[in-house]
Parts: C-alpha cells; structure tokens; sequence
C-alpha cells in the first residue's frame, strides 16, 4: 500500500462506504475516549499537569540546540554513539551502516512511528537485512503489508477474524487446524512466534518516547515489553527517533509519563516505562554491547519560528485523533501519511509541504476537541488554519474554494446584503431539511454528497436579535 | 557542513524566543500508608500483591503461588540473587534464563506508591531481561523499599545505570480491537511479595 497524502478526498469517501472500519471507529469513543475522561477525573488537577507538560516541552522545543548537544555528549559518555540525519534517506543510510558494520541479517523492531516516517523496513529488506515487527499491531500490520492507522494502534482498523485470517495464511508452519477464534488465542501465537524471532536478532530497533539530555537516555513507553526484549536480548541497540524528543532531564520524563499514558490509553501508567542509557554496564550479564542514537531532523527543524512551532511540542499521544470526528469517520489509512488525524492535519503540511499535504489541514470542522485533549496545549485548530492560509496565498488552494471564499467576502463586507442573503438561504434550507438535516440541495451536491447539515430553526441569529430588542 | 552541524544551525537560526525553565512539578501526595497505596495501585493494574511479615514466609510463598497458578513447582532465580541463599523447600531452583513458559524470582529494589510500580535498575547480579522473559514473575520487595513517587528513586539512584526498568503489572496488549489480553510478550502473571520486615 503506497502512501498518497494527495488522495485524500477520494480515500477518504471510500473510507466513509467501507462497512469494516465502522466497528473499530466506533471503540474510539467507547475505550480510548472514555478511558482518558476516567484517568483525567481520577488524577485530580490534571490542568496543572498539562501546564506544567506544556512548560517542559516549550523549553526542550526552544532549547533543542543545547539540549541535543548535551544529550550526545551524555551517550558518549556512557560508550553510545549518537548519529544526525538531515532527511529520512540519511535516516535511512545511517542505519543500514550500523546495521552492516554489526553484520546483522536480522533485525527485531519495537514500535516506533519515525521509522514508519522514513520507510526503514522496505529499505532494509531492499539490502538483505530482514526487519521484524515486535509490537503486536505493527506485527499484524507486516504481515498484511500495511501501514498503521492510528499512531499508538497500528492495527487499529482491523477485526480479530481478519487478524486470524493473516496469521492462518502467514504462520504456514503450525497447524492449520488449531482454533484462533479467541483474542488471546492470537496474543499467545504471535508471543511464541516472536520469542524465536528475539533470541535470534542480530540487532534492535527501538523508538523513543522522550529522550533524557543530562543523563543521555531515551525513555519508551509500552504495555507489551517488546521493546525491552528488542534492546536487551541482540548485541546491538539502535534507538531512531525525532530530533524534539528531547527534554532536559528525567526529572522533566516523570511529569510527562504522567501525562502521557492517561491522554493516550486511560492508563495511570504504561506497563512498562523503559529507561535506556547506553550499553549494558561493567558486569551486567545481559543488554546490548553496543548503542547508537539516530536523531532525524526531516523537517522538524524548519518548523522552528514559524506558526506552527508548537506541535513540535507534541508527544504523540494520540488524545488528538481519538477525539476527532474527522479521524472517528474516514479512519487512519485515508490520509495516505504516517500521521493521521489532527497532528497529521498539524505537522504533515509542516514537514511534506503544503502542496502535498493541504487536505489535511482542510480536513477539519474546527470543532477544537483536538485542543482541549491535547496533553501539551498545542493550538492544533490555528495551527491548521496557518497551513491554508498558506495554500490560500501560494495559489494552491482549488479554484472553486478560492471563488467561493471571494464571493463570500465580498457579501461579509456589506452587513445589509450579507442579512438578506443569510435569511433567504436559511429559508432554503429550512424547506428542504428531511427529518432534522439536510441531506441534500438540487444544485451541485459535492458538499452534501457526505455530510448533513442541520435543518435551521427559523429566522437568523441577526433578525432574532433585532426583535429582541 | 555535516549533517550534525547543519541541524543545530538551523535550530539557531530560526529560533526566535526561548522560553523560561520550568518550575519543578509537584505532583498530587500520597495520603496515608505508601505500602496500602501500592497494594491498591498495583492490584488495579492486575499483578497480585501479597503482604508477608517476614522474609522467613518467602519460600512458602513461592510454592503456593505457583500451585495456585497450576504451574510446576520450578523456579528459575539469578545464581547470585541476594534471594539464592533462601532454602525454597520443595520448589526447584534454576539458575539458567527462564523461557516464555517459566516462572522467575526476583528482587526489587525499589517501588513506587503512586502508580504501583516495581523499580528494577540494571545490576550485576540481576539481569534487566529476566523481568520480560517468563510467563510467570514473582518480585519480591521490602516495604521499606517502597517510595512516594519516580522522583525519590531517581534521587536515591543519583547516576542511572544502563536499564532501569519501571515494571506497573503483567505484560498486555490493547492492539486486537482495543480488548485488553495478558501476557503479550512479558510475563503473563505478576505477584509482588511485600515483606514488611
């Protein structure tokens, strides 16, 4: 599945027609939605935590320079090296040379979505190193040949029929006879699949939820323990994540693993929280010999100064997606991009460009559900307006939106025209709602073709107003 | 210029503010007994948590853990465990890696009251990788051990050593239709013997 952020409005609409996706969108609201309003009334002041979330994270994004040269200078300290990458094909060529230089044929991976960003795994395989998923999402998701559609629940989308299905067709070796019908059934098959898969990887591919400057350590968050069993059972331990990861020291982490699990899964606290600095220590009979740190830029960097700064704040939590109605209709996979939902909406016009990405930001009813979730204050509704604002002034935007938007100005500039056309379309609409909404107008019915708009109750706002007082 | 410098160069060329440090963060306090709040905390996260008077209960303990876990009485336990001394009684003792389908013994230095979580930094004589390798996990920590908040133990273990390991429960998985299944790659059973003196 090739990923095409230029198709979203015809992903998208078949997205809207697929009966599959509708049970799994529906669990956005009744688990992860729900868990987080639990865990956010059960912590008390859960403000003053995302304040002091925020605080952090506005430091690291306006310190970055130093703190990241602290940061190398703490892993080589404790014998790690760290690695820059400008662009996801430097990414993508750092890792292979560690990779070669550690003669590795096999690599076992732990979840990580900046790897998903620049397509290590087809890179790998491309060069005779064979990657192996470890989560059980992202293993599910490789064995179809996927991409994740939701950030922290790669195989989101998918039923347990279907994951019984893949595992049916791709664990030829064990018997075709043996029932998958229950989800633990699956849990335990993939366990046992995977454990032969660490013990025989040549190296470890793990990502990092926070990396600590002071102390040179980069801190994961999982429920699973794949990512412990991806560091320290190979000789080598890569971490690759994104150069904003970083935050001055684990004092920092331990407000932000507070806040991070609850906005995510409901949970007070991942299973595990993983501190991992450096190699394993003198005397220490396991852990990697070696450990290598690869901080990818790919236009992070460029979003510094700008109006869109603050996502760079973000911690990838997901509360974002799994609050928005956009998201909980068409799903991850429409968006054609390894971020989906409002950040994808935030940060992919940021990093791929607007002429790439600018449905994304148009993908939105600005309803700010997104914001009020966010565990680090990012303003992501501004954010996506600053985005097409931008394809607005760079002509990008389609024509029919730029005429429109010139006809509507053109009417809000004069209040007497703007009332009478206002009173006559909601009279219009008003004839022509069907039990509460329309859902269709006799002209072209692009707009309506997936949305309904709800019937209006009567006069406008304005003319109520005036017989008010 | 190389990759390193061109991105710390452009960090400091588009930068236009910087934004103070932050204040420290002071989370909400445990109210009342720490060892009574990690029980509570930690049973919720489905481990199971027994209070022992002494480490003399220990071995028994053990052995009706995993009767009642249907398991073989076999345990696998670090050569050089500070727990390798205890005569287990009836259970046997290995001192090789456990598999997937294995129980371990294993020592806690330090827990955390705020979350029910066992504290496992990296030392010789216990390996980081015995808390994800068995099926079945049993933890034995002091309730002395047991701190407020990750702040204490961070400041109790002043430099970090290779791996610290903040373990809150039995492995899970939440990525077949958001159901939640034990035992994904970790162990699939948690108890956490807390011996109070």
């Amino acid at each position: 599945m090739t990923l095409d952020p230029k198709a979203f409005p015809q992903a998208a609409r078949s997205a809207l027609n697929d009966p599959l996706l509708r049970p799994a969108l529906g669990r956005l609201k009744t688990h992860f939605g729900a868990g987080r309003a639990m865990a956010v009334q059960r912590y008390g002041d859960f403000e003053s935590l995302r304040d002091a979330g925020k605080a952090i994270r506005d430091y690291a994004v306006t310190h970055l320079d130093e703190l990241l040269v602290t940061f190398e200078q703490a892993v080589n300290a404790r014998g790690g090296t760290v690695h820059w990458a400008r662009d996801a094909a430097e990414a993508r060529r750092l890792i292979l040379g560690i990779l070669q230089d550690a003669g590795a044929k096999t690599v076992t991976k732990g979840k990580s979505m900046v790897t998903e960003e620049i397509a290590l795994n087809p890179f790998l395989e491309a060069n005779g190193i064979e990657p192996v998923e470890t989560d059980l999402g992202e293993y599910i998701i490789q064995l179809r040949g996927e991409p994740p559609s939701h950030i922290i629940a790669p195989a989101f989308h998918l039923s347990k029929e279907q994951v019984a299905e893949t595992f049916f067709a791709r664990h030829t070796a064990l018997d075709p006879k043996r029932s998958l019908e229950e989800r633990n059934a699956l849990v335990q098959e993939a366990r046992a699949v995977l454990r032969q898969r660490f013990e025989a990887a040549d190296a470890g591919i793990t990502g990092a939820n926070f990396l600590s400057a002071k102390e040179g350590a980069a801190v994961i968050v999982t429920n699973e323990g794949n990512g412990d069993l991806t560091r320290l059972l190979p000789k080598t331990h890569i971490v690759v994540t994104g150069i904003e990861k970083v935050v001055a020291d684990m004092n920092d982490v331990a407000v932000l693993v507070r806040l991070l699990p609850r906005s995510a899964t409901g949970q007070p606290i991942s299973t595990y929280v993983s501190v991992m600095a450096g190699r394993r220590g003198e005397g220490e009979s396991d852990g990697p010999r070696d450990f290598h740190v690869v901080l990818v830029d790919n236009g992070r960097s460029k979003l510094i100064g700008t109006e869109a700064q603050d996502v760079l704040r973000c911690i990838r939590c997901s509360a974002c997606i799994n609050h928005c109605p956009v998201y909980g209709a068409v799903g991850g996979h429409a968006y054609g991009a390894t971020y989906m939902g409002p950040i994808g909406a935030a940060l992919n016009p940021g990093m791929m460009g607007v002429a790439e990405a600018a449905h994304h930001a148009n993908a939105s009813t600005f309803c700010g559900r997104c914001a009020e979730v966010c565990p680090v204050k990012i303003p992501l509704p501004k954010i996506m307006r600053h985005w097409r604002a931008v394809e607005h002034a760079s002509g990008l935007a389609p024509k029919a939106i730029t005429r429109g938007l010139a006809l509507w100005a053109f009417a809000a500039k004069r209040p007497a025209l703007y009332r009478f056309g206002a009173s006559i379309a909601a009279r219009l609409l008003r004839m022509m709602g069907r039990g509460g909404a329309v859902r269709a107008v006799p002209v072209k019915n692009g707009w309506f073709a997936v949305r309904d708009f709800p019937v209006p109750e009567g006069k406008t706002f304005m003319a109520q107003w005036k017989a008010r007082r | 210029m190389s990759g390193r410098e061109q991105i710390l160069a452009e960090i400091r060329a588009r930068r236009l503010a910087q934004a103070p440090k932050p204040q420290r963060y002071s989370a909400p306090k445990i109210e009342g007994d720490l060892v009574e709040a990690f029980a509570k905390r930690l049973s919720a996260q489905h481990a199971e948590v027994r209070i022992l008077n002494s480490m003399a209960e220990v071995p028994e303990a053990v052995a009706d853990v995993l009767r009642a876990r249907n398991m073989a009485a076999r345990i696998h336990l670090p050569s050089d465990s500070p727990l390798a001394s205890l005569a287990l009684g009836g259970v046997e003792v290995r001192g090789e890696p456990p598999s997937a389908f294995d129980a371990a013994l294993t020592v806690a230095p330090f827990a955390i009251a705020e979350t029910g979580t066992l504290a496992y930094p990296a030392r010789k004589v216990e390996p980081a990788s015995w808390h994800f390798r068995p099926l079945l996990e049993i933890a034995v920590l002091r309730a002395s051990d047991i701190v407020g908040e990750l702040e204490e133990v961070l400041a109790k273990l002043g430099t970090l050593p290779s791996t610290l390991n903040l373990v809150s429960g039995p492995s899970r998985t939440g990525d077949i239709e958001q159901t939640m299944e034990l035992g994904a790659h970790g162990p699939k059973a948690l108890t956490v013997l807390v011996v109070k003196e």
